[in-house]
């Protein structure tokens, strides 16, 4: 007989069954978009705005980081917001509603008929978000504290229901002719960067400030730095909007991109800082390759001011580097991030679902053991190969390169959906 | 035998079971991590009341290493009833490892 007594709320946790739906179908909608991406290599070398390019575009950024993001957040909830998730059935319906929509949008794009599927799927995907923004303000609502995490994932969620209401709009403008003042075409870069800043960027800074320190065992913390960099993205933010409507000049973009550059530079320190203040020495690939990624985001950023000054010097539009810019953020610093966090997560997702009650029966095999390193290093040299691979393949625009870092693209996808499914069916093993 | 070795003896072996309970994202055990704040044994009820902290509030693995301490003594002292209370007061803090434990962690 047994009691459980003292702060017992603080170490609920959302099910396993609600999580890894998500984890799933992320890791399948990885490796459909690097097929898309091999069948597709040909839409790289042609204008900038094509169906493939948008179909993969959509594959990656809502079936793939969105789907693996919205999983791993509810799981991490209760650590993010200091609270226990509201609803496991929201969680459920956020799923369901996703799942069904991302892969109408996806294909309406591929064979661009932005008739009913496409508007069928802006709305499912809509109602998944909406789903997930009443849970995360309700658990929210019921929690006792304030902390700087749970209001950088509450604003990143805000900024992703806008970017799927401006791309639903998109859509309709697409049928319905004047819904909006210019073309669809027109309002992609404002609903392209409110969903990589606004939902990305400030998610991934809300988690990783939580869990970066917390998986070195470190004893840095600082809220005020985090609120800096909190208002540095969103002022961004909003003077990219008032500068478009505005002041559309290109040089204007500089202010944005800028306030991003040191909101990101901030993230840096305050990453290293935790790294230094560490209590565990040894750090695991996992977390190297998270920390990697932390330093990846400036390649974008980098690449965006290249892309300013070039423009600037320059009446036509260039093509390759905005592509390139697009491609570095979904396949480079996204990718990155949730190729390492996916083994940092869901280790522990099914460990705990494993051996939650019989670690204390024998020696139990720890988290990080529940998948194979092996695989995970082969997939990171072939995932590292193909993102350079390809990403020199636009800018230079030859076919072979993009057509083998493509394929090496594949195999790493299809190497993580092998290790993924060895971590979900695993199987007790008592030592 | 006294009452206090007889106690010092039933904590020594209960802090020895928990010595298999490992904090699975560290990999290190409870005891060493300095997790185990107090073990009180109430002979009169049959009782053991186990106070214990967590590195984190809101641990991820938190349910996980509750129930196994609570496993770990149930399975040692199964004439007894068992009480783990989760505290964080103090909150835990690195001074709380021990030799061994910063061993572990790469310390020296």
């Amino acid at each position: 007989m047994f009691a459980i007594t003292g702060d017992t709320a603080s170490i609920k946790t959302t099910s396993y069954k609600v999580v890894l739906p998500f984890y799933i179908y992320a890791a399948v909608s990885f490796l459909v978009a690097t097929i898309l991406l091999l069948m597709s290599g040909n839409s790289f070398l042609g204008p900038l705005f094509q169906p493939s390019i948008l179909a993969i575009t959509h594959t990656m950024a809502l079936g793939w980081a969105t789907m693996i993001i919205l999983g791993a957040s509810h799981q991490l909830v209760p650590v993010l917001i200091e609270g226990k998730l509201h609803s496991e059935k929201l969680a459920w319906l956020s799923f369901v509603f996703a799942a069904i929509g991302i892969p109408l949008l996806v294909y309406a794009f591929y064979v661009f008929n932005m008739g009913a599927p496409a508007k069928w799927g802006g709305r499912f995907i809509a109602l998944s978000v909406i789903c997930y923004l009443i849970n995360i303000f309700i658990s929210m609502q019921k929690s006792k504290r304030e902390n700087v995490h749970a209001v950088f994932i509450f604003a990143a969620v805000l900024w992703l229901l806008f970017t799927v209401l401006l791309g639903l709009a998109l859509v309709y403008n697409f049928t319905f002719l004047n819904l909006l003042p210019y073309d669809s075409l027109h309002y992609l870069p404002v609903h392209a960067h409110t969903g990589i800043i606004g939902w990305f960027l400030l998610l991934v800074i809300g988690v990783g400030s939580r869990l970066i320190p917390m998986f070195l065992i470190s004893k840095y913390t600082n809220p005020k730095l985090l609120w800096i960099i909190f208002w540095l993205i969103n002022a961004a933010l909003i003077f990219y909007f008032l500068i478009f409507y505005f002041f559309p000049e290109r040089a204007n973009i500089f202010i944005p991109s800028i306030l991003i550059l040191v909101a990101i530079s901030l993230f840096i320190y305050y990453c290293r800082q935790a790294y230094k203040n560490r209590l565990r020495k040894q750090v695991d690939e996992q977390v190297k390759i998270s920390l990697l990624s932390v330093v990846m985001i400036l390649l974008p950023v980098i690449l965006l001011l290249i892309i300013i000054s070039l423009l600037l010097g320059k009446a036509g539009d260039e093509k390759e580097l905005p592509l390139a810019y697009g491609f570095m953020i979904f396949f480079g610093w996204l990718t990155a991030i949730i190729l390492g966090m996916t083994f940092k997560t869901l280790p522990f997702i099914v460990w705990n679902k494993v051996y939650r009650h019989r670690s204390s029966l024998g020696k139990t095999p720890n988290p990080k053991d529940l998948f194979s390193h092996p695989m995970f290093n082969v997939m990171s040299v072939f995932y590292l190969v193909g993102f350079v691979l390809f990403a020199a393949g636009i800018i230079i625009s030859h076919l072979l390169l993009l057509k083998i870092g493509a394929a090496l693209l594949i195999l790493a996808a299809a190497l993580y959906n092998l290790n993924v499914f060895k971590v979900i069916t695993h199987k007790a093993i008592m030592k | 035998m006294s009452t206090e070795t007889n106690n010092n003896i039933k904590c020594s072996m209960a802090l020895a079971a928990l010595m298999h309970v490992d904090d699975p994202e560290i990999g290190l055990n409870v005891v060493d991590l300095g997790l185990i704040y107090k073990i009180n044994f109430d002979e009169e009820e049959k009782k053991i009341v186990c106070t214990q902290t967590l590195t984190t509030e809101f641990c991820p693995m938190g349910d996980s290493i509750v129930s196994n301490v609570t496993q770990a003594l149930q399975q040692t002292f199964p004439e007894y009833f068992i009480e783990v209370n989760l505290t964080f007061e103090p909150p835990w803090n690195f001074e709380a490892v021990s030799e061994e434990g910063r061993k572990f962690l790469g310390h020296y």
